[in-house]
């Protein structure tokens, strides 16, 4: 039998184990996943794990409440248990008429997340993968002296999602990607680097160019110095860009809205950005790393306009979410692993790409700061869009780059700043699941010395 | 054991662990989910000179296990090494007690300590406090542990948390409350914490947070009291202080052994193997015996934490912070329970001293750059001294300063001595950690003002 055909029987398992010791509605979510991770050093590999796992999360509804229980025990014995736990769990919890799952006969797209390639390539290729990242960072400038990490890793996974209302759905995705973290070094000066590319083929990964990006982003900021406070452009890149996006990503989810703290809470018809921005969540994204044909629930993924041309068109959804607001779930019901309930959350996650490539941003700048690393992104209030982050990056003047500056802080309001972005590059790139292209902000006040 | 050795290597351990958790949480008023499960699997390691090969599953059977163990026994060339499987089981330096056991707690009972939680937090003002979140969590994690050296250790951590978390909003202002208690016991832990004190303080917090004015900017010395926690010692130093990041020279205390790095007053220690701390354990994820390491002893560097691997590198022996998350990750040098020791000085006199600074109460989330030691943290709680008085609470504040250079401007210890807990995140494995500090007088932090950071009592790092 195949693999497939196993775990589907253990999830119908769960899913009858579950009615008949009373559950209204149940819900069997089964994930096998497999992965590889190499870490070099010095050309030698220093660590190089193997990961199996599989286990089951098991929801269940009775009379409006909700219970869930998580296994890695398969067995009958260890369906039974999780059951009669699940079953457990949802006599203490809130009842809650949204409580439910969805039905089934939607179709899904077929996506093309499945690379052989990936599997098949020797270890011994993978290795060196990250020996020639490592090589080509070091070789880039004998001031990168310290490499923290050069990392190769892939992964696979067989995901089974059964419901009692007849929902069936299996889907098996791969990926692989490397990661450099890195130091370069002069005198007591010492600045860090990274960089990453994470694909769905084996053959697009490009391992020399992230190495030196990586070393790139940490020689060009030797020698930094903080500089006096001043009004300036802010060209932010995308790295950075991305972190932005990533502080209002949960704020537009309809679990904030619905709770209150979303600073996008009745705003949709109206302008939350610039007309230049485009913010868009895509779970079928071609290419996008976490692709898939279906969410943590079976509800087919989709593209999903959040915030188009900065009018804020809609939020993400889940079954729950979609239910109390009388929507459909836009398939954003997300489980980070079988031991958790979906809750609503970002796919692919971008600002669209615009027009301008990335240099014609800075051209006509006599005064700005192109910010290459933000710190104390977190400390951004999520609910009033505040925030003040202390900024490192490279000083524009007269339309050129001249000099590395750190030990800067810039503070404002997010949704003030989305609102003043005056030009978005052409130069949209991912980490990971979120990506933003290099985006330029009219005016903020950069405090110095 | 034999098969994973079966081609050689240096070393090699299997660590099998059953972790059985529940998860309750509560928001608006409402018992929203609660989860139950077990998560079982065992992790299988090599060491062959300076490389890891780590392997793990999920199936325990002994086809699974004998398929990850020789996996891993592909990554040792050095042909067949001394394998010694005549185990031994390894006697511990102390054992812990746990009183009530959470399985055989009713889920009815942990809702009413969640629910009264909630209850008093919204009592506290029913005008102001807008939100409350509540968390309960309890594991009993199993793991047993047996290496090529001979060693067998079985173990049991039983550990216990609860998380309070409360919205005030008055006008447009809105602010946050949180406070966490946790340990290494069980359900007894609300003897010691009742969750009506936990809830009232988290609710008091973000209600005297509305009427605080916005926090000063610029330079000026500050107190941190003892309620603080140890959260600056634990990101801004602490992790320089792990072997692996010193040996990578990641770290800025790398070759500073027996070298002064820090004020005469300042002594640091991570022990594990206190009594119902968040952080400890009777023996680390490698079975090796948890014990008192002193790091810093009177301003002098004298030690770092080691797992067996950077023990190995270093030609001595591990001192017992080998830990991971869960099967899935191998070992790394881990902080347990970091404290900087108490001194001598009363508490009150350090503040009547300071005339004029800024006193924190508690800490908030940071980012740390664990390369340079620099940071940046909220403050959760801080009052402004005026002529050796607390004077008015304020919010917003942020610190903006580097860990090793604080140890050295560290003015004054006091004999207090507070502890805060948290999940720390070293390279992607989260364990449980706890804190300590008395109250200390910094000679001077820079304060931004312009923050209104929402505490989420989580470190990450960079």
């Amino acid at each position: 039998m195949d693999k497939d055909e196993i775990f589907l029987g253990s999830a119908e398992n769960a899913v009858n184990k579950a009615r008949q010791m009373g559950a209204q509605l149940a819900e069997a979510y089964i994930s096998s996943t497999k992965e590889l991770n190499i870490d070099v050093r010095e050309a030698r590999v220093e660590t190089m794990k193997l990961a199996e796992e599989r286990g089951l999360g098991l929801r269940v509804i009775r009379e409006g409440r909700t219970g869930f229980s998580f296994s890695t025990d398969l067995s009958p014995q260890g369906i039974e248990e999780a059951s009669r736990q699940a079953l457990a769990n949802c006599e203490n919890t809130a009842e809650d008429a949204y409580n439910r799952l969805p039905s089934p006969g939607r179709s899904y797209a077929d996506l093309d997340i499945y690379d052989p390639g990936i599997r098949d390539a020797a270890v011994e290729q993978k290795i060196e993968m990250a020996r020639q990242m490592e090589e080509s960072a070091r070789a880039y400038d004998p001031r990168v002296k310290i490499i923290e990490s050069s990392a190769y890793q892939d992964g696979e996974s067989l995901i089974t999602v059964v419901n009692s209302l007849g929902l069936k759905a299996v889907y098996k995705g791969a990926y692989c990607g490397v990661y450099i973290a890195l130091a370069a070094v002069q005198g007591d000066d010492s600045q860090s680097g990274f960089d990453m590319d994470f694909s769905l083929k084996y053959k697009s990964l490009n391992p020399e160019k992230v190495g030196r990006e990586a070393a790139r982003r940490a020689v060009r900021m030797l020698g930094a110095l903080p500089v006096t406070t001043r009004q300036a452009v802010v060209v932010l890149e995308p790295y950075v860009a991305t972190g932005f996006l990533g502080v209002i990503g949960p704020a537009l989810t309809a679990e904030a809205v619905q709770k209150g703290r979303s600073l996008f809470a009745g705003k949709t018809g109206s302008y939350v950005a610039s007309d230049k921005v485009t913010v868009i969540d895509d779970g079928a994204l071609a290419g996008g790393i976490v692709s898939a044909p279906f969410d943590g629930e079976g509800v087919p993924t989709a593209r999903t306009v959040l915030i188009e041309k900065g009018l804020l068109v809609q939020y993400l959804h889940n079954t729950y979410t979609a239910a109390k607001d009388g929507v459909s779930s836009t398939g954003n019901g997300v489980r980070n692993s079988f031991k958790g309930t979906p809750e609503v959350g970002a796919t692919n996650f971008f600002i669209e790409a615009g027009p301008h490539p990335a240099e014609e941003l800075f051209r006509d700048i006599k005064n700005g700061l192109y910010v290459t690393e933000v710190m104390g992104m977190h400390t951004a209030n999520p609910i009033s869009g505040d925030f003040s982050v202390g900024v490192a990056g490279l000083l524009i003047e007269n339309g050129e780059i001249t000099r590395p500056v750190r030990g800067m802080a810039m503070g404002g309001n997010i949704i003030e700043m989305f609102a003043n972005i005056d030009m978005v590059g052409n130069d949209l790139k991912f980490f990971g699941s979120k990506g933003s292209p290099t985006i330029r902000i009219a005016g903020m006040t950069i405090s110095g010395q | 054991m034999d098969a994973a050795t079966a081609r050689g290597g240096d070393f090699a351990d299997i660590f099998v662990e059953e972790k059985k958790s529940v998860g309750i949480s509560c928001e608006a008023g409402k018992i929203e989910r609660i989860l139950s499960g077990v998560d079982a699997g065992a992790g299988i390691r090599v060491l062959s000179g300076a490389s890891t090969a780590y392997a793990y599953t999920n199936d325990l059977s002994r086809d699974g296990l004998l398929e990850a163990a020789g996996i891993v026994s592909h990554a040792a060339a050095s042909g067949k090494k001394g394998v010694n499987l005549e185990f031994v089981d390894v006697k511990p330096a102390v054992n812990f007690d746990f009183k009530e056991r959470p399985e055989d707690v009713p889920t009815e009972q942990k809702v009413a300590v969640v629910e009264a939680a909630d209850k008093t937090a919204r009592s506290v003002d029913r005008e102001q406090i807008k939100q409350v979140m509540v968390g309960y969590g309890d594991v009993v994690q199993k793991v047993t542990i047996a290496n090529s050296s001979g060693d067998y250790v079985e173990d049991e951590r039983i550990r216990t948390r609860l998380v309070v978390q409360a919205v005030a909003a008055s006008g447009q202002v809105i602010q946050t409350g949180y406070e966490a208690v946790g340990s290494l016991c069980g359900f007894e832990l609300f003897k010691r914490y009742p969750p009506e004190e936990v809830a009232g303080t988290a609710a008091n917090r973000a209600l005297e947070m509305l009427k605080a004015k916005p926090a000063p900017a610029g330079r000026m010395p500050v107190v941190m009291a003892s309620e603080a926690g140890g959260t600056m010692v634990h990101e801004a130093c602490g992790h320089g202080l792990e072997a692996d990041l010193v040996q990578k020279n990641l770290s800025v205390y790398t070759g500073k052994k027996g070298q002064v790095v820090a004020s005469g007053e300042v002594t640091v220690y991570d022990d594990a193997a206190i009594d119902s701390r968040y952080g400890s354990y009777r023996f680390d994820d490698e079975g090796v015996a948890a014990r008192k390491v002193n790091l810093i002893e009177n301003g002098v560097l004298v030690d770092f934490l080691y797992d067996r691997l950077t023990a190995v590198k270093d030609g001595r022996q591990s001192n017992g912070h080998g830990r991971r998350e869960s099967y899935q990750h191998k070992p790394i040098p881990r902080m347990a329970n970091t404290c900087i020791a108490p001194g001598k000085t009363d508490p009150q006199k350090i503040i009547r001293e300071t005339r004029n600074g800024l006193l924190v109460k508690k800490m908030g989330g940071g980012q740390v750059n664990t390369i340079t030691g620099d940071f940046v943290f909220d403050v959760a709680e801080g009052y402004l001294i005026k002529d050796g008085e607390i004077g008015p609470m304020v919010r917003g504040a942020t610190l903006t300063g580097n860990g090793p250079e604080v140890l050295r401007i560290i003015e004054m210890v006091g004999s207090d001595l507070g502890f805060s807990i948290g999940a720390c995140g070293k390279d992607g494995q989260g364990v449980p950690v706890s804190d300590a500090q008395p109250t200390i007088a910094i000679r001077e932090l820079i304060i931004g003002g312009a923050s209104q950071g929402k505490p989420n009592g989580k470190i990450r790092r960079i």
